[in-house]
């Protein structure tokens, strides 16, 4: 819990539920868990607006509640990585679309601003939303298939259900296993022509299951990676290796239960098609992949099976990911200078010298630049206290890979935060401009809809000047530099929570 | 028997037997040989500088000295001859003055005298440590530095080359990238792909002669050692052979370099003292205007 990460949330939720939530969040994120009562006295805000903010969070999964030991009150808390993964929604709807088509895109989406919705209203919204988009053409029969089909893919799960224990009087929530639903069409759709949804006895929650989304992502990144280091056959074998993992192993495992070959040759015998050197060449890509896959798989004693070692290729990825920041912002020198000390574990200056054929002076220079900047650390070894002047500590140069990429974590939140802060700065800057072209064109988008003649809808969108148009090119410009940024740190972000899920 | 004979005989003797010769040794090969002859005899070839005398054990032993050890130092007095057997015992490494005068045991302004003496006759010199600029040992004269002590290849009076190895870094490495990409979807199987993308310090080594672009003489050792730099570049994978020659591939990053790094953020120095508030915040941050321009 960072003084970083602590900014980092508030401009989210400034971002997305305004300055109310940003307030109670700061708040709970300062004092870790509180009541209602105090909540209202530290924030200065009215009790129904602290209710309403903590409704908000909660909604989202943003916060939990749990019961103070009197069992009658509940402390609020806030969940700051939760905070963190609205960042990364744009990748869940980009990963669901090529995966899925874009009415999981659509469904996902909608859900993800739902945060918690029942299948039928989740369905009929979406329709009425669509209903006079001819291209698309979403009818509830399509719709329904892909939400099934979603919920068998485990990218949506049934949201807890909050149970009242005996003796208290604060609910806890239940998290409950998904049973794919059957979903009866007709009444859906006689919702929908009625409008009235209160009309629905659907009472089951459904949520976007983040966790199957990591998954994917963390997939994607490691066989990117293998693809990299040796080619597209192995990165294929290893997606069909995982393929297989997921059947036995829990997802998230350092390293999973062994695939055996057989099967791993079956897959490859099925997509031969498109690869063929993979399937002539099947136990020299194994072996090559387990030789130079820089720890990502591993085989057992016989060579019969193969297990994926999650926490390997983490620490390799981490590593890439140090590795190229020390490389950006040191130079490629510095970057050297840290792989030796990586890779002798402790090292004295001199010998780093040695290695590193770099110049006296420069290689010093780096060295403490590496160390001002928290990539390297020093271990004093003091000589046990003897006679003489000749007594000299030893000072060794090492790294502690945890500590950095908590440093790094730490730069990663806060340029987060800066790129944030920078966005909110710059809508705010031109909040009046931006508004305006809001206006101009949602009376615009009335007027095509009134069918008015051009002339008049011409007239109104000249009350933007064309200097204004610059400056509004402008700013849109710079926010989708900025947000793309964002994604940008996200990527490492993920890379790194990836990586803390294996080393306490 | 004349004295020259015994001399002759004793020196023979001593020619054979590397460890050296005692009393007894002598006896035996001269059978009747006086007490009194054999004192003149070794009096004499001890005056003439051709044996050192040892004290092993309680008993003498005489060994023989080498013969440059005879001529180099004729007409030198004694502190002279001791410095000098200090200086040649240290052999291509040198010696520092500081060891000099600890075990001759002679005060400082005598002995560089006596070092200056030696130097002016070119008996010995005086060779600057690439480690330690200020550093000067000594070595005879017709010796050729050893490497801890110029550096090898890569030192031009005691300065770093670091141009040099920079281009030899990246020769070495765009040699091996040429090779790594029969790695990829190789026709015949990626274990022959990748056999096909190693290349051993000796190939090395032999491009980069063929290259011409070093006026020194590299030898092996030392494009290991550039190839080790390579590694800790992370731009080439270390490997071992079954016959246990190492040998080198290029590879790639696991990551393409992104995320942070790509904002300015990532790479500004004044990360640590940026905040909400004060003078330095992203708000009016010039690296980011710049970026977003």
């Amino acid at each position: 819990m960072s003084h970083q990460l602590g900014r980092v949330v508030s401009v989210i939720l400034q971002r997305y539920f305004g300055e109310n939530v940003q307030k109670v969040g700061d708040d709970l994120f300062t004092y870790g868990s509180k009541p209602i009562a105090l909540l209202v006295k530290s924030t200065g805000l009215s009790r129904i607006k602290v209710v309403e903010s903590l409704r908000t969070l909660l909604k989202y999964d943003l916060a939990m509640f749990e019961p103070t030991p009197n069992e009658v009150i509940a402390d609020y808390r806030l969940i700051p990585e939760n905070v963190l993964l609205m960042i990364r929604y744009p990748r869940y709807l980009l990963q669901i679309k090529t995966k899925y088509g874009s009415e999981a895109e659509i469904l996902i989406e909608e859900l993800l601003q739902k945060a918690c919705s029942t299948a039928t209203v989740l369905l009929v919204s979406i329709a009425v939303k669509y209903k006079d988009d001819k291209e698309k053409n979403m009818t509830i029969v399509k719709l329904k298939d892909i939400f099934i089909s979603l919920i068998t893919a485990g990218y949506i799960q049934q949201a807890s259900v909050a149970e009242l224990k005996e003796g208290s009087e604060i609910p806890t929530l239940v998290p409950v296993a998904t049973i794919t639903p059957e979903i009866d069409v007709r009444a859906v759709i006689k919702i929908m022509n009625s409008g009235n949804l209160a009309e629905s006895s659907d009472n089951v929650y459904w949520k976007v299951n983040y966790d199957r989304f990591h998954q994917d992502i963390r997939d994607e990144i490691m066989i990117k990676a293998i693809t990299r280091r040796i080619d597209e056959n192995a990165g294929e074998l290893l997606r069909h290796m995982l393929q297989h993992m997921y059947l036995t192993s829990p997802a998230w495992a350092a390293e999973s239960t062994l695939v055996p070959a057989v099967e791993l040759r079956e897959a490859c015998l099925r997509a031969a098609a498109d690869k063929p050197l993979l399937n002539q060449y099947f136990d020299q890509y194994l072996k090559v992949l387990e030789e130079s896959g820089c720890g990502t798989v591993r085989a057992d004693a016989g060579g019969r099976g193969y297990s994926v070692r999650g926490a390997g290729a983490a620490r390799g990825c981490l590593l890439a990911l140090l590795e190229g920041l020390v490389t950006e912002r040191l130079g490629y020198k510095a970057a050297r200078i840290f792989r030796i000390i990586l890779d002798k574990k402790y090292i004295e200056e001199d010998d780093v010298q040695k290695n590193a054929m770099l110049p006296n002076k420069e290689c010093k220079e780096l060295s403490y630049k590496l160390l001002e900047e928290h990539f390297i650390s020093l271990q004093p070894m003091r000589k046990t206290a003897s006679a003489g002047g000749m007594n000299k500590a030893v000072y060794l140069f090492h790294i502690n890979l945890h500590d950095v990429a908590h440093t790094v974590q730490d730069m990663c939140y806060k340029a987060l935060g800066n790129v944030l802060r920078r966005a909110s700065h710059e809508r705010a800057a031109h909040a009046r401009l931006l508004d305006k072209q809001r206006r101009v064109r949602s009376i615009v988008h009335g007027m095509r809809l009134r069918a008015e003649p051009q002339q008049n809808i011409d007239d109104v969108e000249e009350t933007l000047t064309p200097s204004e148009l610059a400056v509004l090119q402008g700013v849109e410009k710079r926010l989708k530099q900025l947000s793309a940024a964002e994604l940008e740190i996200d990527k490492n972000l993920f890379i790194l929570k990836w990586y803390f899920m294996y080393t306490h | 028997m004349s004295s020259e004979d015994t001399k002759e005989k004793i020196l023979n003797l001593a020619r054979k037997s590397s460890k050296g010769i005692t009393d007894k040794d002598i006896i035996a090969e001269i059978p009747g040989i006086s007490s009194v002859e054999l004192v003149t005899a070794l009096n004499d070839l001890l005056k003439q500088e051709r044996f050192d005398l040892f004290n092993q054990n309680g008993s003498l032993i005489y060994k023989l000295k080498t013969q440059t050890n005879k001529h180099a130092i004729k007409g030198a007095d004694n502190e002279e001859k001791v410095v000098y057997n200090l200086i040649e015992e240290a052999g291509n490494k040198g010696i520092w003055i500081r060891d000099i005068r600890i075990r001759s045991n002679l005060a400082n302004t005598q002995l560089t005298k006596v070092l200056k003496n030696l130097e002016s006759k070119k008996v010995i010199k005086a060779v600057k440590c690439v480690n330690a600029s200020k550093k000067k040992v000594y070595m005879l004269y017709n010796l050729e530095p050893d490497r801890s002590l110029t550096g090898g290849a890569w030192y031009q009076d005691q300065d770093f080359e670091s141009e040099f190895v920079d281009v030899l870094n990246v020769q070495c490495h765009r040699f091996l990238s040429q090779r790594a990409d029969n790695m990829r979807n190789n026709p015949r199987g990626p274990v022959f792909g990748r056999t096909q993308a190693y290349a051993t310090a000796t190939e090395v080594q032999k491009y980069i002669t063929d290259l011409g672009i070093s006026k020194v003489v590299l030898d092996v050792d030392d494009v290991t050692t550039i190839l080790n730099t390579l590694v800790y570049d992370g731009k080439v994978e270390k490997s071992v052979f079954p016959d246990g020659s190492n040998v080198y591939r290029a590879i790639e990053t696991l990551i393409p370099s992104s995320g942070l790094v790509q904002v300015p953020c990532g790479i500004c120095p004044l990360i640590q003292r940026c905040n909400s508030s004060g003078l330095i915040t992203p708000q009016v941050c010039n690296y980011m205007t710049e970026w977003l321009e």
